[in-house]
């Protein structure tokens, strides 16, 4: 799992400041785990997305009172409904790895009882899985990550890292007419 | 749990003076918490004690370095109490999953063995039982609700060794004291100053 990038404070900048800088980052992380959550098959991924998902919201909590109000409220009911479900994905996964490890180290005869028990928890991860590809396609139609910029954005201008690269430093060929 | 509202925040205010306002309000959260988190039967307290040490712990996550070096440790304390909180909430969560779901498979059996019935008996054969849909599921099930309950009680027991141990060393007056002090900025313009 990728780990959070180092988020520079100064105890002494505005609040405000901090609050923009911290967003666009843990905005940034989230987005960048999407590839392949919806893969049972690496369950690694889908819980890498999911820590992303508690950093941002733990920015968002943190740095409120930074932003508008509207506007924070708004993101911040889909980024915890979007973490919510990253949940009802994970915890089965969790459960399923942890059941797999009790009925291998049990008796014989109480392995039936714990691979049943197991694959109940498989319906869960498969409606999670359902639930949680809804979700992804929720925010990339409602446009999450455009309203968490402009959220940011609410707080305090971006810094010099956080403007996108201009037309004039994009390979030849890009469309920069 | 809702979090509890921190008054008095100046999004034009310096970062550490609004920060320690919110550790001071996180940190006196989970310290709330007790005693009444000591009683093994407090599940719902036991659960929002581990929401409260989260919302410390990402606090200081983000801002701890405005603070003194004790912000840092304070960081790993409120993850390690939050941990075993959520080891234990796993338990009280399974163990109700896994008698439902034992409940279910039981009234399966029930209504299998009903239907084995022959119209007109007058009492049900115990041999019948040998021939139920879920018989071999019974003991590995009992045998996964014993061990959640057991080591939920063990889980508990180092809960409680955790906190002792930190109020033995001051975790909150420790902490307290850390958010009144300033790391130097990044530009190195400050030094490290307490605050009143």
């Amino acid at each position: 799992m990728a780990k959070a990038a180092d988020i520079p404070v100064d105890p002494f900048e505005p609040y405000a400041a901090a609050g923009a800088r911290s967003v666009r980052v843990r905005a940034r992380e989230l987005f960048e785990q999407a590839d392949g959550v919806l893969d049972t098959g690496d369950i690694e991924r889908v819980h890498a997305m999911r820590v992303t998902s508690r950093r941002l919201r733990a920015v968002l909590e943190v740095f409120a009172p930074c932003f508008d109000k509207a506007a924070h409220s708004d993101v911040l009911r889909d980024v915890k409904r979007l973490a919510d479900a990253l949940g009802e994905r994970r915890d089965p996964d969790v459960h399923i790895a942890a059941m797999t490890a009790f009925a291998g180290a049990v008796a014989r005869e109480q392995r039936p009882g714990v691979e049943t028990f197991a694959a109940h928890i498989r319906e869960r991860q498969a409606a999670g899985n359902v639930a949680l590809a809804a979700e992804l396609q929720r925010i990339e139609q409602t446009d999450l990550a455009g309203r968490l910029r402009a959220l940011a954005d609410t707080a305090a201008p971006p810094e010099e890292g956080d403007r996108p690269a201009p037309i004039a430093e994009l390979p030849p060929g890009d469309g920069a007419a | 749990m809702k979090a509890r509202k921190v008054k008095g925040l100046d999004p034009a205010g310096a970062l550490a003076e609004n920060a320690a306002r919110i550790v001071r309000t996180r940190l006196d959260e989970l310290c709330a918490f007790m005693p009444r988190a000591a009683d093994p039967r407090e599940v719902e307290a036991l659960h929002d004690m581990r929401i409260a040490a989260k919302r410390l712990r990402y606090v200081l996550e983000i801002t701890g370095p405005c603070f003194g070096p004790y912000a840092e440790t304070a960081v790993k304390v409120a993850k390690e109490v939050q941990d075993v909180l959520g080891e234990i909430h796993d338990c009280d969560v399974q163990l109700p999953e896994v008698a439902e779901f034992m409940t279910r498979l039981e009234a399966a059996d029930v209504r299998a063995l009903g239907a084995t019935v022959p119209a007109g008996a007058e009492d049900l054969d115990p041999a019948l039982v040998a021939g139920a849909p879920h018989r071999g599921d019974y003991a590995g099930l009992a045998a996964l609700a014993v061990h959640l309950q057991a080591r939920r009680d063990l889980l508990f027991g180092r809960f409680l060794d955790l906190w002792t141990d930190l109020e033995r060393k001051g975790f909150r007056a420790r902490l307290e004291y850390a958010v009144t002090e300033r790391s130097p900025a990044a530009d190195g313009s400050a030094a490290t100053v307490a605050t009143s």
